[in-house]
C-alpha cells in the first residue's frame, strides 16, 4: 500500500507522452485521412445531423457552435450559431477557433468548405448513407474527439438494434409501400436513400425503389398505378397534419381502403443519426399494422 | 470631371474600409489598424486578410463589372433600362456555367462557357428585339424578360436532372452571393483592363448614344464599335457571374444614379460606374452579412430590394 | 475644298424601279435644294450621299475617291449631315450636343479644348440658341432643337453640308435666318445640299435645284432654269400660280373649292 504513490507516478509517467502527443486520426467520407495532434476540444458542426452525431459520439460538451436547426439533443439548442448549412458565417466560425469542423459533403457550399481548408481549419466531412455508415461515423467522430468509450458503445448499440430488427423482419411478408417525402411537389425516395433502406429492413417494398434519382419527383398517377398497400410520410413529431389527405379521394387505393396512411416523426427518419433506430422501429410497427389490415 | 471621380474614389475607399471594419465578429478600429500594419492577433489577421478583404474585393469587382456592363449596354441599346440581369445576360451566363459544371469541366472552361452563354443571350435579345425596327423600350424589355424567363426554365431543368451531390455547388449561380466567391483577382483584373480599354473609346460612345446614324455621320465606325461593346459587356457580365452568381440591378441603378448627377459623358460615367458599382455592392454585401448575423443573406436580395423600385420608377418616368 | 459628285447613282428606295441615274456634280459655293413630294426619296438620297445607306448601283465620289473606300472619320471631316429625326434617349445639354460636332477632329485620348468650346459657342450664337447652352435638350421646343442640330453641324465645320429639311419646326424669322446662314456658308466656300418642302425658300436661296419624282425620275440644274411652273406642277401634282416679288419668282398653290 505504501507504494501506491510510486505506482501512480509510474503510470502517469508511462502514459504522459501518450496523453500529450496523442495524435488521433480518422478517415472521412471524402476519403481524406484527418489527423489531429490531440483530440478535438472545440468542435463546430455544420449540419443538424452532424450536431446530433457529435452528441451521440459522447462529445456534446466539446461542441462550441452549430448551424441553425440543430434542435437535437435539446442541449444543442443552447449553442451559439454560425449561420445555416447553406450559408456559413465563416467569420463567426473562425472566431470560435475550432480545432475540428464537421462538414456535410453535399449540404455545405463547396466554395466555403474549400476556403476553410485553405485557411488550415481541420475538417472532417460526413454523410452516412447506410446503417453501418451511421455506426462507423459515430466511432470515427468519437476517435477524433477522444471519447471513444462513449462513441463505440453508442455505435455498437445502434448496430445491434438494426441487426435485431433486420433479423426480426427477415421473414416478414413483403408489403408494397410508398414513402411521401413532400406533398407539393410530390416527392419520394429510392432504395439507395437511407429511408428506402429502412423500408426494406422492415420488409416493405418501396414501390419507387428502382428509380434512378435519390429523391425523385413523381406524379400522383404513378402512385395510383403502383397501388401501394401503405403510405407513409414524415411530419412534426409524427402528428397527422393533412399531408396525406389528397390520397383519401382515391378509395380504390389499397392503402386508403385499408386505412394505411401513417405519419412518422420527420426529423429522426430524415437524419442519419442514432434516432434512426427508434424511427425504424416505429416504421416497422406501422407496416406490421398495415399487414394485419 | 477629375474631381467627381476623386470623390467617388474616396467614397469607394470608405465603403471598403467599412466592410473591413464590420462583420459578425466585432474588431475595434484600433485592432483593425494594427492588423493592417501587420501586428495584431492571428485570429484578427485571418478574419481581416483571409475573409473580409478577399470578399470585399470580390464584391467590389463584381459590382464594378456589372455597373460598367450595364452602362455599356445602355449605350449599345440606347436605352437607360438595359441591364445585364433584366435582359437575361446573367441568365445566359449562368446556363453556360451550369452546363460546364454538369459536364464536369474545370474552372477556366466554366468561365469560358459562362462568357459564351452571356454572348448568346445578348445576341438573342439584340437580334429579336431589333427585328426590322429600332429598339423601342417596350420591345426590348419584353424580349429581355422573355429570354430571361427562358434561361430560368433551362436552369430549373438542369437543376432537376442534376445528381443531388452536385446541387449545392450549382445552386449559387442563381443566388447572387459573394460569400461563395473565391479569389477576387481575376475579376479585378478584368475590371481594370476593361475600363482602361474602353476609355479611349468613351467619346465614341457619347456619339453612339445619339443614335447609330448620327454617330456614323460624325465619323464613328458604328458596326465594329457595337460589336466591341457587345463582346465587352458579355465578358464583363460573364466574369461577374462566375465570381458571384447572378446579381441583379446593379447595372441598372448605378449608371442611372450617376447620369442624374454627372450627366451622360461616358468618359466620366464608365470609370464612375466602376467605382460606384463596386462601392454599392461592397455596402450591400456588408449589409447582407451583418444585418441578421450569424445568419447570412445573399447579396442579390439586397440589390434586388434596391433595384426593383428604381427600375419601376424609371419605367414609370420613361412613359 | 471638298467636292461631291455621283456616278450613275441609283438610290435604294425599296420597291421602286431604278428610274433615272444621278450624275451630280456639287461644287463649293453652291446651294442645292432637293425638291420632291413625300416618299420621293429625298432623305434616302441624303443618307446615300453621306455614305450611311448603300446605293442600289453607281457611286458617290468624294474628292475623286469612292465614298465606300474612305474611313468614316475622314468622311466626317469633310461632310456633315443634319438629320430630320434625332434620338435623344439620354439627357444631354445643348452645349454637350454642339460639342459633339468636334468628335471627328479629336484623337481618342483628346478632350475638347478651349478652341473647340469657342467654335461651339460661336455656332450656338449664330443660331440664336447660345442662351440655352446649359439647358437639357429634351426641355427645348422642336424649333430650338432643330437650331441646336444645325449648330452641331456648324461646330463640326465640314466642307460639305447636307441638311434634311433644316427649316422644319422653325418660325418664319428663324427660317430666314437659317437660310441666310447657309447662303453665307456657301459664300465662304462651303457646299450646301438640302432637302426642302418650301418652293419659295428654294426659289430665293438655292443656286441649284434637284427635282426628285416619286417614280424615280429626276432632273437637276441651275435654279433659274429648273423652277419651271409646269415641271413643279407635275412634281407635286398641284396647280401653281407664279408671282413676281422682290426680284424673285414665287409660287402659290391654286386653291380648289369655294373661297371663305
Amino acid at each position: 500500500m505504501t507504494y501506491w504513490p510510486v505506482k501512480a507516478l509510474f503510470c502517469v509517467l508511462l502514459f504522459l507522452p501518450v496523453m500529450v502527443w496523442a495524435e488521433v486520426c480518422a478517415e472521412d467520407e471524402k476519403g481524406a485521412q484527418v489527423c489531429l495532434p490531440e483530440p478535438a476540444k472545440r468542435i463546430v458542426t455544420l449540419s443538424p445531423g452532424a450536431t446530433e452525431l457529435m452528441f451521440a459520439a459522447g462529445a456534446g460538451d466539446k461542441v462550441v457552435a452549430v448551424v441553425n436547426y440543430s434542435d437535437y439533443p435539446p442541449a444543442a439548442l443552447k449553442l451559439p450559431l454560425v449561420g445555416n448549412h447553406t450559408r456559413i458565417d465563416l467569420e463567426a466560425l473562425l472566431a470560435f477557433k475550432p480545432d475540428l469542423v464537421v462538414t456535410w459533403v453535399t449540404g455545405n457550399p463547396p466554395a466555403q468548405v474549400e476556403l476553410l481548408q485553405e485557411l488550415g481549419v481541420p475538417l472532417f466531412s460526413i454523410e452516412p448513407r447506410t446503417f453501418e455508415g451511421v455506426s462507423s461515423v459515430i466511432e470515427r467522430l468519437s476517435t477524433l474527439a477522444g471519447t471513444e468509450q462513449e462513441g463505440y458503445v453508442e455505435a455498437a448499440h445502434f448496430r445491434a438494434g438494426i441487426k435485431a430488427i433486420s433479423e426480426q423482419y427477415r421473414g416478414a411478408e413483403p408489403i408494397p409501400v410508398f414513402y411521401q417525402v413532400w406533398e407539393q411537389p410530390l416527392m419520394t425516395i429510392n432504395n439507395d436513400h437511407l429511408i428506402g433502406k429502412v423500408l426494406q429492413l422492415c420488409g416493405g417494398v418501396n414501390v419507387f425503389g428502382d428509380m434512378s434519382r435519390l429523391v425523385p419527383r413523381i406524379s400522383a398517377e404513378v402512385v395510383l398505378e403502383a397501388n401501394p398497400h401503405a403510405i407513409l410520410t414524415g411530419s412534426v413529431d409524427g402528428k397527422s397534419d393533412g399531408q396525406l389527405d389528397l390520397w383519401k379521394n382515391y378509395s380504390g387505393l389499397k392503402a386508403v381502403a385499408r386505412d394505411n396512411l401513417f405519419f412518422v416523426p420527420a426529423s429522426p427518419i430524415s437524419r442519419p443519426t442514432p434516432r434512426l433506430l427508434e424511427a425504424t422501429e416505429l416504421i416497422c410497427e406501422k407496416l406490421d399494422v398495415a399487414r394485419e389490415r | 470631371m477629375i474631381r467627381s471621380l476623386l470623390i467617388l474614389g474616396i467614397l469607394a475607399f470608405f465603403a471598403v474600409l467599412l466592410a473591413m471594419a464590420l462583420g459578425s465578429v466585432n474588431i475595434p478600429l484600433l485592432d483593425l489598424w494594427q492588423t493592417i500594419q501587420g501586428e495584431g492577433s492571428a485570429l484578427n489577421r485571418t478574419l481581416l486578410m483571409d475573409l473580409r478583404l478577399p470578399r470585399t474585393l470580390a464584391a467590389f469587382a463584381t459590382g464594378g463589372l456589372l455597373a460598367v456592363a450595364g452602362a455599356l449596354m445602355q449605350v449599345l441599346l440606347r436605352n437607360p433600362l438595359a441591364d445585364p440581369y433584366v435582359l437575361g445576360l446573367s441568365g445566359g451566363a449562368a446556363v453556360g456555367a451550369l452546363l460546364a459544371m454538369l459536364s464536369g469541366m474545370g474552372a477556366l472552361l466554366i468561365s469560358g462557357s459562362a462568357f459564351a452563354g452571356a454572348m448568346l443571350a445578348t445576341l438573342l435579345v439584340f437580334g429579336i428585339a431589333h427585328g426590322t425596327g429600332s429598339w423601342t423600350p417596350s420591345r426590348l424589355l419584353l424580349t429581355g424578360v422573355v429570354v430571361a424567363a427562358g434561361w430560368g426554365a433551362v436552369i430549373t431543368l438542369m437543376l432537376a436532372i442534376t445528381p443531388s451531390y452536385k446541387l449545392p455547388g450549382m445552386l449559387y449561380w442563381l443566388m447572387g452571393d459573394v460569400s461563395y466567391a473565391r479569389s477576387p483577382w481575376p475579376a479585378l483584373t478584368v475590371l481594370v483592363l476593361a475600363v482602361v480599354l474602353i476609355m479611349p473609346l468613351a467619346r465614341n460612345l457619347n456619339v453612339l448614344a445619339r443614335g447609330p446614324l448620327q454617330a456614323a455621320a460624325l465619323g464613328v465606325a458604328v458596326r465594329p464599335l457595337e460589336w466591341m461593346i457587345y463582346l465587352l459587356a458579355s465578358l464583363l457580365t460573364a466574369t461577374a457571374v462566375t465570381t458571384a452568381g447572378s446579381i441583379g440591378f446593379v447595372g441598372l441603378i448605378v449608371p442611372h444614379m450617376l447620369r442624374l448627377v454627372l450627366g451622360n459623358d461616358q468618359r466620366i460615367i464608365l470609370p464612375a460606374s466602376a467605382l460606384a458599382g463596386g462601392a454599392l455592392l461592397v455596402l450591400a454585401d456588408t449589409l447582407a452579412r451583418t444585418v441578421i448575423a450569424p445568419e447570412q443573406l445573399p447579396v442579390g436580395v439586397i440589390t434586388a430590394l434596391l433595384g426593383v423600385p428604381t427600375f419601376l420608377y424609371l419605367l414609370h418616368r420613361s412613359r | 475644298m471638298s467636292k461631291l459628285s455621283t456616278r450613275d447613282l441609283i438610290i435604294n428606295v425599296p420597291g421602286r424601279p431604278d428610274g433615272f441615274a444621278l450624275n451630280l456634280s456639287v461644287e463649293p459655293a453652291q446651294v442645292w435644294g432637293v425638291l420632291g413630294p413625300n416618299g420621293a426619296g429625298k432623305t434616302t438620297l441624303l443618307h446615300t450621299l453621306a455614305g450611311l445607306l448603300p446605293a442600289r448601283s453607281g457611286q458617290v465620289v468624294l474628292n475623286d475617291t469612292d465614298l465606300g473606300e474612305q474611313k468614316r472619320r475622314d468622311i466626317a471631316r469633310q461632310l456633315g449631315l443634319v438629320f430630320q429625326e434625332r434620338q435623344d434617349s439620354f439627357p444631354a445639354t445643348v452645349m454637350e450636343t454642339a460639342l459633339i460636332g468636334r468628335h471627328p477632329w479629336l484623337s481618342p485620348w483628346e478632350s475638347e479644348r478651349g478652341e473647340d468650346q469657342a467654335l461651339a459657342e460661336q455656332a450656338l450664337t449664330a443660331l440664336d440658341v447660345d442662351h440655352l447652352s446649359g439647358r437639357l435638350l429634351n426641355t427645348l421646343s422642336g424649333g430650338e432643337r432643330q437650331r441646336v442640330a444645325i449648330a452641331t453641324l456648324m461646330t463640326q465645320n465640314p466642307d460639305i453640308w447636307l441638311l434634311d429639311e433644316p427649316t422644319n419646326h422653325l418660325d418664319l424669322h428663324h427660317q430666314v435666318k437659317v437660310m441666310n446662314l447657309l447662303a453665307d456658308q456657301a459664300g465662304a466656300g462651303k457646299t450646301v445640299f438640302l432637302c426642302l418642302h418650301d418652293l419659295n425658300l428654294a426659289a430665293r436661296w438655292c443656286s441649284h435645284v434637284l427635282l426628285l419624282y416619286t417614280n424615280g425620275d429626276a432632273c437637276w440644274g441651275p435654279a433659274g432654269v429648273m423652277l419651271e411652273p409646269s415641271a413643279l406642277e407635275q412634281l407635286y401634282n398641284q396647280k401653281l400660280i407664279t408671282v413676281e416679288a422682290d426680284g424673285a419668282t414665287l409660287f402659290v398653290p391654286v386653291r380648289s373649292g369655294p373661297k371663305p
